[in-house]
């Protein structure tokens, strides 16, 4: 396997944790929560402090883990004081927010320049890192889709579904909503802030270009191509645009293009398959299977 | 002695200057099956939304069994042993009839139940077969025809034997001889300790259903009766069919 794949397909994993993270939220639970990445944005700015302030990696993990579930219970509670198209806005305004804070805030982790020099997982395994690295992703991978299954399958994942579908039937039969958002919320920013914390780990540097909001639309573009509300489907999606999105530079050289092009196409290939998709096949490439609980 | 279950005491509401509800006064006796009539826009179903925790009532106190439940929740409502339907229910598109009526099981949203697969449970099939559904157990819910969804709705409101069961013109659009069912299923689920408040329009399933009825207008209780007497009671006759015109006088 040659090292751009390996590169590829273990950026790809760590997206499939943050596009399963999503699809608990959006998918299965109608979360429209446009500020993904700044759970995300935990993991990594968790790795990012330990390294600056001399702990160990682990140390980061549990620093990072501990901030997404307080950003998590933070985006849930204001979940319980606005509508859901309020409260999509609202979470994008709070990522921007943390992305601004950390562009501009020199002192609290390198500014606009970032935090480099982390250290690389598996670093003393030499030529085979790249190949154990991607193990492990593959692994945290398998582990999460593990977990969003058995959750969409649960009395749980029938109440995220009853919400989503709902909500005032949900509360009829006795649901608390706001315990639902918050229960759904803390574990899938869990899971974005581990897909952080390694992927600061793999490429070594963190910095607030990484909380773009353009990264959770991408993270949306998996979603709704993999198929909403199907787990198998949105790693599918999280492969299949990192792959396609990996290979715009060829193009770019294969028909000599300006190095522009790259930028842009990636942007198109992201609004463009979002687009299209919600015209011409909104339930994705791999629709939800309907009656879940029997599956 | 009967003991009261639900207790309304002057509960009132407002929609800006127009009373919807103006000081009802209601017990309702654990066991009882009690009919909640009226003519449209008497404020039946802002009731039920105040008592059930829907909207919250602008005066006035709700209790059931001695608990004051006034301006709680719903599901804090409905975990203090209310289930409700609505009188135009709305079933998710998303969800075959079966899971929905598993979901009515409150205690699958809670942490412990994350990763547990719910087992097949026999009152759903039960409730399937008792209000026709089993045909259709597999379908979107959303799919299902106006009365089917009206059957659906009590079923999912009886799923966890409530102590009161309130239900929104729970007829409306289901056929005819699957009315007597339902009386039977009420009446059964009745027998079992649940007590009853049935909103309705159908004065032949009142009948074969209630022993109480009481009667709003205007937001006011205007009567409290026995159902075959409703038709002699002057006030339910106005409400519904307008004040009398003295005979020699001419109508302007």
């Amino acid at each position: 396997m040659s090292d751009f794949l390996v590169h590829v397909t273990s950026v790809a994993c760590l997206y499939g944790i943050l596009a399963l993270a999503l699809n608990l939220q959006m998918g299965f639970t109608g979360l429209v929560n446009f500020g993904l990445i700044a759970l995300f944005g935990c993991g990594i700015y968790g790795a990012a402090f330990a390294h600056l302030w001399g702990w160990p990696p682990a140390a980061g993990l549990v620093l990072g883990l501990v901030f997404a579930v307080l950003m998590g219970l933070f985006f849930a509670r204001l979940g319980t004081r606005m509508s859901d198209d309020y409260w999509g806005i609202a979470t994008l305004s709070i990522a921007e927010i943390m992305r601004l804070v950390f562009t501009n805030e020199q002192a609290l982790a390198g500014g606009a320049q970032g935090v480099s020099g982390l250290p690389v997982t598996f670093a003393g395994l030499g030529g085979q890192a790249g190949l154990a690295r991607l193990v492990l992703y593959a692994v945290l991978l398998l582990a999460a889709l593990w977990l969003c299954q058995r959750i969409a399958r649960g009395g749980f994942g029938l109440s995220m579904k009853l919400m989503r579908e709902e909500p005032q039937l949900a509360r009829a039969l006795g649901y608390d909503l706001d315990r639902i958002r918050r229960i759904v919320m803390v574990v899938s920013s869990l899971m974005a802030a581990i897909a952080g914390f390694f992927y600061a780990h793999y490429l070594t540097f963190v910095g607030p270009e990484q909380l773009l909001s353009a990264e959770t639309f991408l993270i949306w573009s998996m979603v709704i191509i993999g198929g909403v509300a199907n787990n198998w489907g949105v790693v599918a999606g999280a492969f299949l645009m990192q792959f396609a999105l990996a290979y715009v530079p060829f193009i770019k050289d294969w028909f000599d293009l300006p190095s522009d092009f790259v930028a842009a196409t990636r942007l198109v290939i992201v609004g463009g398959g979002i687009l299209a998709f919600l015209i011409w096949r909104p339930k994705g490439l791999f629709p939800e299977k309907i009656g879940g609980a029997n599956a | 002695m009967p003991e009261p279950l639900l207790t309304l005491d002057t509960l009132s509401k407002a929609f800006g200057a127009h009373q919807v509800l103006d000081g009802v006064d209601v017990t309702i006796n654990r066991g009882e099956i009690v009919g909640l009539l009226g003519p449209n826009g008497s404020g039946k179903s802002t009731l039920l939304n105040a008592i059930s925790g829907f909207m919250p009532p602008d005066g006035g106190t709700v209790a059931i069994a001695g608990r004051d439940i006034t301006g709680l929740p719903a599901h804090r409502v409905t975990q203090a042993g209310l289930a409700r339907t609505f009188q135009l229910p709305a079933m998710p598109s998303r969800m075959t009839v079966r899971d929905v009526l598993r979901a009515a099981d409150t205690d699958a949203g809670t942490a412990r139940r994350m990763l547990r697969t719910p087992a097949r449970d026999s009152r759903v099939d039960r409730l399937l077969l008792t209000f026709r559904l089993s045909r259709v157990a597999d379908l979107p819910a959303s799919s299902l025809s106006g009365g089917q969804k009206k059957l659906l709705s009590v079923a999912l409101a009886m799923r966890g034997a409530p102590e009161l069961l309130c239900l929104d013109e729970p007829t409306a659009g289901v056929h005819p001889e699957l009315r007597s069912e339902m009386v039977s299923a009420l009446k059964a689920a009745n027998r079992q300790g649940t007590t009853l408040l049935v909103i309705e329009h159908d004065m032949l399933f009142i009948r074969q259903l209630c022993t109480r009825c009481i009667v709003l207008d205007r937001g006011k209780l205007i009567a409290d009766c026995a159902p075959e007497e409703l038709e002699h009671n002057p006030a339910v006759v106005e409400a519904y069919l307008g004040k009398a015109i003295e005979k020699g006088k001419t109508a302007r």
